[in-house]
């Protein structure tokens, strides 16, 4: 992992910036590489370093600079790891096309931030006569954005060189604010801002195990609630070792989860826990489907996410009720996807399915339905897979290399529906136990066609969508939500997943025990996801470095 | 009749919904119980003036009629053609302007349709159209409030159709099924929505016979929506236009639905008609529908035929004149329009409104009520 950093900083080096340059110098980077030093600490030992997400780096910057600030691009994208992107952050490969885009953003972003329209707000600081800096001035302002970017106090080191970084670009190109756009590419192309760095405290809690620092529980801690770096608030209480009694950290819990913020960072872990990354592939064929569009698919995201938050955070509502819900939000192209009235033309709108209506349940909306289908047609392999491994972190094993799938695609007279076609196709056995395990809960959502467009037949024959998950029978896809919301396996599964989203890990066997007692409180307190958040984001466990590490 | 709830009130799209409850909704083509009420959306997504086209155009045996521009060219010596064109290099949209003014007094004679007196317009000689019987006459013999005129037998085979504005226009190639007047104006309807029709359906029992619907014209606010291959989306939802709390546009005719085929009683109504960048209110009378609408209810396909009035129609016709698309002869079509009408006489015996067809298609659609409201933050989900 601490390869990445070696890596990125030979890569940047070849990029040829100056900013790049600077950020990777060795007394920039050398002490990053195993350990790190706040102003007048000891070095802490690194444990693990995840790379920002492209919704991390917005946020960040958003928070940081404001909304006149945007950020464009794409980063590499990451890889699934233990069900989650957020784990994979911490394997991630980064490739020198994935360099030069930190490096754009960067350059985009203090550019922004330097120009004519915003320096007034953004940057406190005014040139002295001619292009000359002022230093001290300088040095406040990077103490101050570069605490926020980083996420900790910057070392002396560290804020001098971009002081010197600034008087060089301003004497070079007789601009001072042309030195300070060079002095923040520096900081957002540093690993320190670019990997969400965890360090030890020093201080084993007992013996084997050690604690996360003051700064990297903040972090650990905002990027939980908010998807963000932690703000003045927090660091001050991170700084002033409030983090570390139960009760200042409580208090800082408190806070993030009364923010409106709180919303963002739910949506970024239900965004991961759904595999909502699938959207940006996610192709239709227009001729089978024509009523999808790239605006039906960003909409059906924002569907679910506006959906959960609204369930789970602004009504506080029994998580296991999102599989059985009718309520929901709805654009105009949603609506027409769903043959429903828009409930606002134009705009959003909450909306209640009728009693009558087949779709209840986050497992009905598109962002599930047609998110898990093949292009021109639906599969219920696919969405039962789904159900299993992303609702109930089930895992189901990849099919073998050889498979035969020409029962399943080809045209049949005689196997009409998806039913008939997967039965003739299971009768391989090596394909059968798994089929076993996800086809009869894909099935349940056949009326919904590959663009989740509802149905009653295919090819002309009925569809049946009932079947049994873990013992329970259904005949229905509302049905399967109520079997969904008994099965034990998705109260746990979320807060397996919420776990391993906070310490950026799956967790190891020896945790097993503290998620059991998650699970426990979770159960006690109704489901609220609010009140699992707020048990994960305020027990230690949350903050101890797995002896695994 | 039907199913208000805080002052918006929605229907369903092609499909079915119960009147009486706004939020129950249920797919298309599936059939109501026999006690509940249900109210039908459509929004019409192609206008076209009816014209039958037959392989060899026999309806037109003469050919298709000259334009202004033929007219004028045809009035000038050389010299004059090469003063009046930068000798020649005019291209015929440019020296449009030009020839339209060619009344003895340099009239506009789109404007002044009576400045010149040209040959007469050579008009339908068929003896089929698309249209329905509006006079209600056998052989279109004069009758209290309607001209002596020709009746066409219907494309079906049904008899004694009405349909002159066919008759005026169906040898001018600006409304036959290539020509840019047609072409051009039902895309711009498609395009900005301005002319968008709505078709409400309501008390309807039984989707596919039902002896006693009624059937409402709105005109949307809301423009149209298109897939990737520009064909307009079914299952939209669209807002009426309203003007101070009742909608602009909303007169409502008496229909029955057999085996699916949408027919109206007549009656006078007002639509909206956007064409060429030109808009007016259409003052239609004696209207009558035809449709037949899609086993799933997704779509309909019909005629929509009218007395339409004949200055409404000059002020459509006369003012695209000056349009790239007004390529025809405003003269021989006005005097033509003169003799043709055959609908609503007056006291001087001339009949002012001429018997017209429009093929029609719609979509599905939902069709808001009310003004919409303001949704706030916590409406959206946000």
């Amino acid at each position: 992992m601490l390869g990445i950093f070696l890596r990125g900083c030979l890569l940047a080096f070849g990029l040829t910036a100056l900013a790049a340059v600077s950020s990777c110098t060795p007394r920039d980077a050398g002490p990053a590489l195993s350990s790190r030093a706040g102003a007048g600490e000891t070095a802490t030992p690194i444990v693990s370093l995840r790379r920002l997400t492209f919704e991390q780096y917005q946020n960040i910057v958003s928070d940081v600079f404001g909304s006149p600030v945007a950020v464009v691009g794409q980063f590499d994208p990451l890889v699934r790891t233990a069900g989650l992107l957020a784990v994979g952050a911490a394997n991630a490969t980064t490739t020198p096309a994935g360099f030069e885009q930190f490096e754009a953003a960067a350059r985009s972003v203090a550019t922004q931030v330097v120009s004519p329209a915003n320096r007034g707000t953004l940057v406190p600081c005014t040139p002295q006569a001619g292009a000359a800096s002022d230093d001290n001035c300088t040095r406040a302002y990077f103490a101050s954005v570069g605490r926020l970017l980083f996420r900790r106090a910057l070392t002396a080191e560290e804020i001098d060189m971009r002081v010197a970084i600034v008087r060089a670009a301003a004497d070079n190109n007789g601009d001072y604010y042309a030195g300070i756009e060079s002095g923040l590419s520096s900081l957002l192309m540093t690993p320190a801002f670019l990997f969400i760095t965890e360090a030890a405290d020093g201080r084993p809690s007992k013996v084997g195990v050690q604690r996360l620092d003051a700064p990297s529980k903040a972090t650990r801690l905002s990027f939980l609630l908010w998807n963000t770096t932690p703000d003045d608030a927090l660091l001050t209480a991170s700084e002033r070792g409030e983090l570390n009694t139960a009760q200042g950290l409580k208090r800082q819990v408190d806070r993030l989860l009364d923010s409106p913020r709180l919303k963002r960072g739910t949506a970024a872990f239900f965004a991961d826990m759904l595999a909502f990354e699938k959207f940006a592939v996610l192709e239709k064929d227009s001729t089978l489907y024509p009523a999808y569009s790239l605006e039906v698919a960003n909409d059906a995201r924002e569907q679910l996410i506006r959906t959960i938050n609204d369930h789970l955070i602004s009504r506080n509502a029994d998580y296991r009720d999102l599989f059985t819900t009718r309520k929901t939000f709805l654009s105009s192209a949603l609506a027409r996807v769903y043959r429903v009235p828009a409930p606002v033309p134009g705009g959003w709108g909450a909306f209640e399915y009728p009693g009558d209506d087949p779709r209840a349940g986050i497992q009905t909306a598109f962002a599930f339905t047609a998110l898990h289908s093949h292009p021109g047609r639906s599969s219920p392999t696919l969405r039962g897979k789904a159900i299993r491994e992303l609702l109930l972190c089930q895992r189901v094993p990849d099919p073998p290399g050889n498979v035969d799938f020409s029962l399943f695609t080809a045209p049949s007279p005689t196997l009409k529906t998806a039913r008939q076609r997967l039965d003739a196709h299971s009768t391989n056995p090596v394909c059968a136990g798994c089929h076993k395990l996800v086809d009869p809960i894909g099935l349940a959502l056949e009326n919904f066609d590959g663009a989740g467009q509802f149905r009653r037949t295919e090819n002309g024959a009925a569809i049946d969508p009932s079947g049994r998950l873990d013992g329970v029978d259904y005949k229905t896809a509302g049905e399967l939500g109520a079997a969904l919301r008994a099965n034990r396996a998705a109260t746990s599964c979320i807060v397996n997943r919420l776990y391993a989203y906070t310490v950026g890990r799956a967790a190891s066997p020896r945790e097993r025990e503290a998620i059991a007692a998650f699970e426990k409180r979770f159960e006690g307190a109704g489901y609220r996801f609010a009140d699992l958040l707020r048990a994960i984001a305020t027990d230690e466990m949350s903050y101890v470095i797995s002896v695994d590490q | 009749m039907a199913n208000h709830r805080s002052g918006s009130r929605m229907n369903r799209a092609g499909g079915i919904a119960a009147v009486l409850a706004a939020a129950m909704v249920l797919p298309a083509g599936l059939a109501s119980s026999a006690e509940t009420k249900s109210t039908w959306g459509f929004a019409v997504s192609s206008w076209h003036t009816a014209i039958y086209e037959t392989r060899f155009m026999d309806e037109c045996p003469e050919g298709i009629n000259a334009t202004n521009d033929e007219y004028w060219w045809r009035s000038l010596s050389k010299d004059q053609r090469g003063k009046l064109t930068n000798n020649g290099m005019t291209t015929q949209i440019g020296r449009q302007a030009i020839a339209n003014h060619r009344g003895p007094n340099g009239e506009d004679i789109c404007q002044v349709p009576t400045a010149v007196t040209d040959p007469p317009l050579l008009t339908v000689q068929s003896k089929t159209s698309y249209g329905l019987n509006l006079d209600g006459t056998s052989d279109g013999r004069e009758t209290g409030k309607t001209c002596k005129h020709e009746k066409f037998t219907g494309v079906d085979g049904t008899p004694a159709v009405d349909n002159q504005l066919y008759r005026l226009l169906g040898c001018v190639y600006g409304w036959r099924s290539i020509g840019h007047v047609e072409t051009a104006a039902n895309g711009h309807r498609r395009t900005n929505g301005l002319g968008m029709i709505l078709l409400e359906v309501t008390d309807v029992d039984d989707p596919r016979n039902d002896d006693d619907v009624k059937v409402t014209f709105y005109r949307s606010v809301d423009q149209f929506t298109f897939d990737k291959n520009d064909n307009p989306l079914p299952y939209s939802t669209y807002r009426i236009d309203y003007n101070n709390g009742t909608p602009r546009y909303g007169a409502t005719l008496p229909g029955k639905i057999v085996n699916g085929n949408l027919t109206t009683e007549s009656g006078d109504v007002s639509l909206p008609f956007y064409a060429n960048y030109g808009f007016q209110t259409m003052r239609l009378r004696d209207v009558r529908i035809d449709v037949q609408i899609s086993e799933d209810g997704s779509a309909a396909d019909g005629i929509l035929a009218a007395y339409y009035d004949t200055e409404q129609l000059w002020e459509y016709v006369g003012e695209l004149g000056w349009q790239p698309t007004g390529v025809y002869n405003c003269p021989a079509i006005y005097a033509a329009m003169r003799k043709l009408a055959d609908g609503y006489r007056d006291a001087s015996g001339q009949c002012t409104a001429i018997s017209s067809a429009f093929k029609i298609k719609a979509v599905a659609a939902f069709i808001r009520h009310g003004d919409p409201k303001t949704p706030t933050d916590v409406q959206a989900g946000r």
